[in-house]
């Protein structure tokens, strides 16, 4: 291994908020994909293996979706000026919603309902075997090579969000003017030179000048001048966020507080709560337990499709069918470390992750990337292991 | 008597060992990488069922070990193995045992957290402590990161590969037969009662992770030596979802059940590649079909009870009805011009027909296909109608 001492000086603390802000953003998707798991295995106490491919048909839906509206290659060939608006984004986010609601509620009626009493590793194992069904299966089916992707025109909102944390260094401004003027000198110079050998020597370009000196002083001169603009660019804190990515980040925290709402006001979140805590009892005291549990899954779904149609439209990635993989994963590890069936602490697992995540990158072990989250998942275990915010209680006999 | 039986069937095990090799060899270009590969499934499979099945300790990150035992058999071959005077049975063996130790060491790594962790959380350790170790290799040039290690020589033994799953499942079933074995059940049933009976469950569970990693590391090494090419992709987390999956279709803590779904589920993909392609309508219908047939034998499980002859005919219309159901839709379906046009590719089919496999049995035989049993003569005896011919009823 090797890991070179992390030189303090080599980091750059100025980039350091956009690297937050960054993580965040990330959190946020990690955090509504992770409301899935934990919401299911909360109330059935199953790791639902295949919440990575729901999310994967919903981001399959949003591009079909984009594709209806136009934003498919030959249609944006036929219409290059094709504009979005607003809408076209809430019907995409709709319909990812939907696809990935009912794709769940059917894996779990069919997959996992006719398995609710045995073991819970053979529910573990069809899982498992779902997910491997539709990522393959999808394959066969779905536009997977090329591998197809949102157009970002899709998005009418494509500028950003620039703040301004902290302005640059005062001394800059005069010393960039001085600059500028010694540069306006020269340049006024190497030009005259220019202009006389041209008309004397009839040369065709600046190397061939008989005199080198004044393109010699332009060039210092400039280069001066870009490094004074780079220096006072970097001495400047600033974070700039696409505005895509804070629709995302905003729209993440709607439905995580619709949610919010859903499970502690409503009766449906109350029957949900109820069948978390136990599940027997809970039958016991008339609660439909299958209505219960496929409303769980219809919800936990339909975040995972809101997360999906963000992540491929503000994003832009190529969608595959193993498209949620690698981010169910995550999203998983992320359920786990804030503790699983614990609904806010899926919110601040996602949202450490993702800051950890960036933190690395930022770090310069952007290879690791993939391995902090586990880490700081297996320290946190060992210290609290029921997560951050889940309770450990010792199972009785 | 004792020792002339265990002798023999020492010998017996070694020249089928050998007797492998050789069937191997005379067959076709790719048989002997098959015949080699699936005896490190096989050892995987019964190494894992060790932790998972007998344990009771859910572990999903087996491929770690393996890769360890494999990166450091490579790299030390690599190293050294010009410079030494062993033969080369003698050093892969040497190499086996190292890389098991290596290996080993992890499990006791991981071994040691599971005291505090139980069930899905254990689980997630061992996930995470196998991507881990995945990614500290992909980044370590002294293994050849991200590319692999070229592994010379190259050790192609199948004999030692298959003496090694028998070690492995020996060790296992003998491990069955004394209290030590009774220990690790009572751990897997109940971790509370089996340590009021003054069982060290601390123990047996670190053992259970030592002696599963050491089994898998030595596979790690075989793997490495007969390949000759380690990748860090060839250790993904789907290895060990596929190794947990042979365990549990097996029936979980079955020896059996696990040298039987190794060989199965290891072989299914690799003779689909060479199958026909598919054309949509055959799919479709295959499909359905195989929906409903699960559906029916469903049904029939759960509500034709009586006699055998009964449930055996229940089973055989359930069976009848869906071969029915497959021709007919293939013929209706044959005429629509939308599925009857495009044909499919067995290796785009193979890991769908995996996938159905999996949630198929599981559907039918959610404890495993041997469930908790496990193979002996008397229940072959009893199959050809000797009803238990020592045992006067």
């Amino acid at each position: 291994m090797e890991f070179g001492s992390i030189a303090l000086a080599s980091l750059d603390f100025g980039t350091l908020p956009q690297q937050l802000v960054n993580g965040l953003l990330l959190g946020a998707i990690y955090a509504l994909v992770a409301l899935g798991y934990t919401m299911v295995y909360g109330v059935l106490r199953l790791i639902n293996f295949a919440h990575g491919e729901v999310f994967m048909l919903g981001a399959y839906a949003a591009l079909f979706v984009s594709w209806r509206l136009g934003f498919s290659e030959a249609g944006l060939v036929s219409n290059p000026n094709l504009a979005s608006s607003a809408l076209n984004l809430v019907l995409m986010l709709l319909v990812s919603m939907t696809t990935g609601a009912i794709v769940g509620v059917l894996i779990e009626f069919f997959a996992y309902r006719p398995l609710r009493n045995e073991p819970r590793i053979a529910a573990l194992i069809t899982a498992i075997g779902v997910s491997l069904l539709l990522q393959y299966g999808g394959a066969l089916i779905l536009p997977n090579s090329p591998q197809p992707s949102i157009d970002e025109r899709i998005n009418p909102y494509r500028s950003a969000v620039v703040l301004q944390l902290k302005g640059a260094d005062a001394h800059f401004e005069g010393d960039i003017q001085q600059a500028q003027g010694k540069y306006d000198i020269a340049k006024t110079a190497f030009d005259t030179a220019l202009t006389r050998e041209k008309a004397q020597f009839g040369i065709d370009s600046e190397f061939d000048l008989r005199d080198q000196s004044p393109r010699k002083t332009v060039q210092a001169a400039e280069s001066d001048l870009k490094r004074l603009q780079s220096e006072k660019e970097s001495s400047e804190v600033r974070v700039v966020i696409p505005q895509g990515q804070l629709i995302m980040l905003i729209t993440s925290l709607g439905l995580m507080l619709i949610l919010r709402w859903l499970v502690m006001k409503t009766k449906v979140g109350r029957n949900m709560r109820a069948v978390a805590h136990d599940f027997d009892t809970a039958s016991l005291m008339g609660i439909n337990v299958n209505r219960v549990i496929s409303f769980t899954f219809f919800i936990g779904s339909a975040l995972a499709g809101a997360g999906a149609m963000m992540n491929a439209t503000f994003l832009g990635t190529p969608l595959d069918t193993f498209y949620g993989v690698k981010l169910g994963v995550k999203a998983f590890v992320a359920a786990v470390l804030g503790g699983i069936g614990n609904i806010p602490g899926a919110v601040l697992g996602g949202l450490v992750m993702g800051v950890a995540e960036t933190l690395v990158v930022w770090a310069g072990y952007s290879s690791y990337r993939d391995a902090i989250a586990l880490v700081i998942l297996i320290v946190v275990l060992l210290f609290r292991p029921g997560g951050l915010l889940g309770s450990s209680k010792v199972e009785k006999v | 008597m004792f020792w002339i039986v265990r002798i023999l069937s020492i010998l017996a095990v070694v020249g089928l060992c050998f007797g492998i090799q050789a069937f191997a060899l005379s067959q076709t270009l790719v048989a002997p990488r098959l015949f080699a590969l699936t005896g490190l499934y096989v050892t995987l499979a019964v190494s894992l069922n060790l932790i998972n099945g007998i344990t009771g300790q859910f572990s999903i990150g087996h491929a770690a070990f393996y890769q360890i035992g494999a990166v450091v058999a490579g790299f030390l071959s690599v190293r050294f193995f010009a410079d030494q005077p062993l033969a080369g049975p003698v050093w892969l063996m040497a190499m086996g045992v190292v890389g098991g130790l290596a290996a080993s060491l992890a499990g006791l790594a991981v071994g040691l957290p599971s005291l505090r962790l139980r069930g899905d959380y254990l689980a997630i350790v061992t996930l995470g402590f196998g991507e881990i170790i995945r990614i500290i290799v992909l980044n370590t040039d002294a293994v050849g990161a991200s590319y692999g290690l070229n592994v010379k020589p190259k050790l192609q033994f199948i004999w030692m590969i298959w003496l090694l799953a028998a070690l492995c499942i020996a060790v296992s079933r003998n491990l069955l037969k004394t209290v030590w074995g009774l220990a690790f059940l009572g751990v897997r049933e109940d971790e509370i009662a089996s340590n009021a009976m003054g069982v060290n469950v601390t123990k047996i569970k670190v053992m259970a992770f030592i002696l599963g990693s050491a089994f898998a590391g030595a596979a790690g090494a075989m793997l490495a030596h007969y390949e000759g090419f380690i990748n860090p992709s060839m250790f993904s987390m789907d290895l060990s979802f596929i190794v947990l999956t042979m365990v549990v279709l097996g029936g979980s803590g079955s020896i059996t059940g696990s040298v039987l779904a190794a060989i199965a589920l290891f072989l299914l993909p690799e003779f689909l590649r060479s199958a026909p392609p598919v054309t949509g309508s055959a799919l479709v219908a295959g499909a359905l079909s195989t929906a409903v047939s699960v559906a029916a034998l469903r049904w029939v499980t759960h509500h034709v009870h009586g006699e055998t002859r009964r449930k055996v005919l229940a089973y055989g219309a359930g069976l009848a009805g869906s071969v029915t159901l497959f021709l007919l839709l293939r013929l209706l379906l044959g005429n629509v011009p939308s599925l009857a046009g495009i044909s499919f590719e067995a290796s785009k089919l193979r890991m769908v027909i995996f996938a159905a496999t999996l949630i198929i049995l599981m559907m039918l035989r959610p404890q495993g296909v041997f469930a908790h049993h496990e193979f002996s003569w008397k229940w072959v005896g009893r199959l050809f109608g000797r009803t238990n011919a020592g045992v006067k009823a």
